[in-house]
């Protein structure tokens, strides 16, 4: 016997969490994008997509957020400081590749120091993680060592019934628990059985790779340049990333008064690393991709003992020019034999 | 022969006479129905070259990569006519020289690709004029007449939730032809003339200013709709700049690689006594 929870009782549930305060996001399609929004109903998720277009991190993480403001008078300066002050969220109906993403992006945000912005938004909301029976062609996160019903980064998992009424109810962590309680009595005893889990097949042998790419010899290789060459250089593929964490601190204003905003950043852009002199280590847009390569395969797993890429697909998926992580290492594959 | 046969054929002739240094074409995909941007440089791989109707994609920004065309060696590319029109306006904007360009010209019709005879841009001029001719006749956007009927300030909200979508990623830039400016506005910081923030007014800002300077210079071909990763229907704005230039000017872009741009040129005897 298991937990079941049914999908009839989901609006209910919405209402319970409502009450103890806390807000429900989940993913909705809406003016031809979708992500995670604020929800009232559970007619207004979209929990057939495979995957939403945009990541859960841009709830962590926002494209664009202020920071502090500054103003300066005659008499006095004054400043304000924006920290997240969201009330706590029930994230309903992630995906384990993005949950797994935001595991990842915790070492990175709590490493050399503690990203308040990050953290704050993170330990205020409860991840409950849908379980994928379907696949696309662009999936690849058992190739990344994960699965479609993988517990990292979840507080929850759900396994989809194959009745299709519901899912078996999973719980992953304290955090997890104590969301559940308000919804207990909606969690019926049950032991219907859980549908099967998407086939995603593998694509690359993951260790080849990256022994390839820890081998210094092969940072000047002609592969970078072949693969990369039709990169327009864009900044799609991290933003649609589920770890691609980088930003760019940017004042707004003028000597008086401003703002300082934490934004969005690519290693994809010429900008991304040029210095003030004019000099650019990463002169051309091949070492702008090796670089995001070595950076989710080599120096992030050196650092965290993890890579930072959990299979989610939406590189190539979205990518303007069909390229993407998934190329990239399956030619690297090819490259070992 | 399919034309995706023939064209393989005369990529080969090309390459091994050495006509040209390298085909910019189109290649499979990573599924069925994706083709995407490949660069031949041997006979031998000119195979894989593929041509049908899912060859989408203006190729044309691909010739001005640093140092592509500096040894003024010739490269082929596989090219519509919007595509020929890039070319006839990086010449005019002087981006490159036309004598470098061998054109493998098609057009899509439904669920075909056609071949389009000609071999210099200045051998489609005839069917350029005929699309312009077309193009003054289209009817606009279904989308483009509902704006048309709004007051500025329903059409303003409209464009306000469309680029509020927006997320910087500036794939719109980077896939336009037309975007070959070395250092983009939005990329000067000193001063800061564009707001990078991806906030309500920089998203319209970039977005505004991305269409202004295109106005004129756009051939619709459709690479930053098909490229923006939350479609925002960027064609809209750049289809309306073209009816306002076709229309005020007669100035269709791209027409033949002499037009002057018709923005950044002027004549002495303009009625405008203000340009002087």
């Amino acid at each position: 016997m298991t937990k079941i929870l049914y999908a009839n009782d989901l609006t209910a549930c919405f209402s319970l969490w409502r009450k103890e305060g806390m807000r429900v996001l989940g993913p909705v399609s809406k003016a031809k994008t979708s992500g995670f929004g604020e929800v009232q109903d559970a007619h207004e998720l979209d929990l057939n997509l495979v995957l939403t277009a945009r990541t859960l991190k841009e709830l962590f993480f926002p494209r664009t957020e202020p920071m502090f403001s500054y103003s300066i008078g005659k008499q006095k300066i004054e400043t304000g400081e924006f920290l997240p002050s969201e009330n706590a969220c029930i994230i309903f109906g992630a995906r384990p590749c993005d949950a797994a993403g935001m595991a990842i992006d915790d070492e990175l945000f709590n490493w050399d120091y503690r990203d308040e912005y990050w953290f704050r938004r993170r330990d205020r909301s409860v991840i409950i993680t849908i379980a994928c029976k379907e696949s696309d062609d662009f999936c690849m996160c058992t190739s990344l060592g994960l699965a479609p019903d993988s517990a990292k980064g979840s507080d929850v998992l759900l396994r989809p019934l194959a009745s299709g009424n519901g899912w078996r109810v999973e719980e992953l962590t304290p955090k997890g628990g104590k969301a559940l309680q308000p919804i207990a009595s909606l969690l019926k005893e049950g032991s219907e059985a859980a549908a099967p889990t998407a086939e995603v097949p593998l694509l690359f042998d993951l260790e080849a790779c990256t022994t390839w790419l820890a081998d210094p010899e092969n940072f000047e290789s002609h592969f970078w340049k072949e693969i990369s060459e039709r990169c327009i250089g864009c900044g799609t593929c991290t933003y649609l990333c589920p770890t691609c964490h980088c930003f760019d601190i940017q004042d707004e204003g003028d000597t008086y008064e401003g703002i300082r905003r934490k934004n969005w950043d690519s290693c994809s852009f010429q900008l991304f690393t040029m210095h003030t002199s004019g000099h650019n280590p990463r002169a051309t847009q091949s070492a702008r991709w090796r670089q995001r390569i070595m950076h989710k395969f080599n120096y992030f797993s050196d650092k965290f003992s993890v890579n930072s890429c959990t299979g989610c697909g939406r590189c190539t998926r979205e990518c303007p020019v069909d390229m993407g992580v998934r190329e990239t290492l399956q030619a690297i594959s090819t490259l070992q034999k | 022969m399919s034309i995706q046969e023939q064209y393989r054929s005369r990529a080969k002739e090309l390459l091994r006479e050495g006509t040209v240094k390298m085909v910019i074409g189109y290649g499979a995909g990573t599924t069925p129905l994706r083709r995407r941007p490949i660069f031949i440089t041997s006979p031998d791989d000119a195979d894989r070259l593929v041509l049908d109707a899912a060859c989408r994609t203006n190729l044309a920004g691909y010739l001005l990569r640093e140092g592509l065309l500096a040894d003024q060696k010739s490269v082929a590319v596989f090219l519509t006519p919007d595509g020929v029109r890039t070319i006839n306006i990086l010449a005019a904007e002087s981006q490159l020289a036309t004598e470098q360009v061998i054109v493998l010209g098609f057009q899509i019709d439904g669920e075909n690709a056609r071949q389009l005879e000609g071999t210099r841009v200045a051998d489609f001029s005839g069917i350029i004029a005929e699309r312009k001719k077309k193009r003054k006749e289209q009817p606009s956007h279904e989308v483009a007449r509902k704006l048309e009927q709004m007051t500025s300030v329903e059409r303003f909200s409209f464009w306000e939730g469309e680029f509020s979508r927006c997320i910087k990623c500036y794939a719109c830039r980077a896939a336009c032809p037309m975007c070959w400016c070395r250092r983009c506005v939005v990329d000067n910081n000193q001063p800061q003339w564009v707001n990078t923030s991806s906030h309500t007014l920089g998203n319209l800002e970039w977005n505004l200013v991305r269409a202004f300077h295109l106005a004129g210079r756009c051939v619709e071909c459709g690479n930053c709709s098909e490229a923006c990763p939350v479609n925002i229907p960027l064609h809209l704005l750049n289809r309306r700049m073209t009816e306002e230039v076709l229309t005020a000017f007669d100035y269709y872009p791209g027409a033949d690689e002499h037009q002057e741009p018709v923005l950044a040129s002027f004549r002495k005897d303009d009625p405008e006594t203000f340009i002087l």
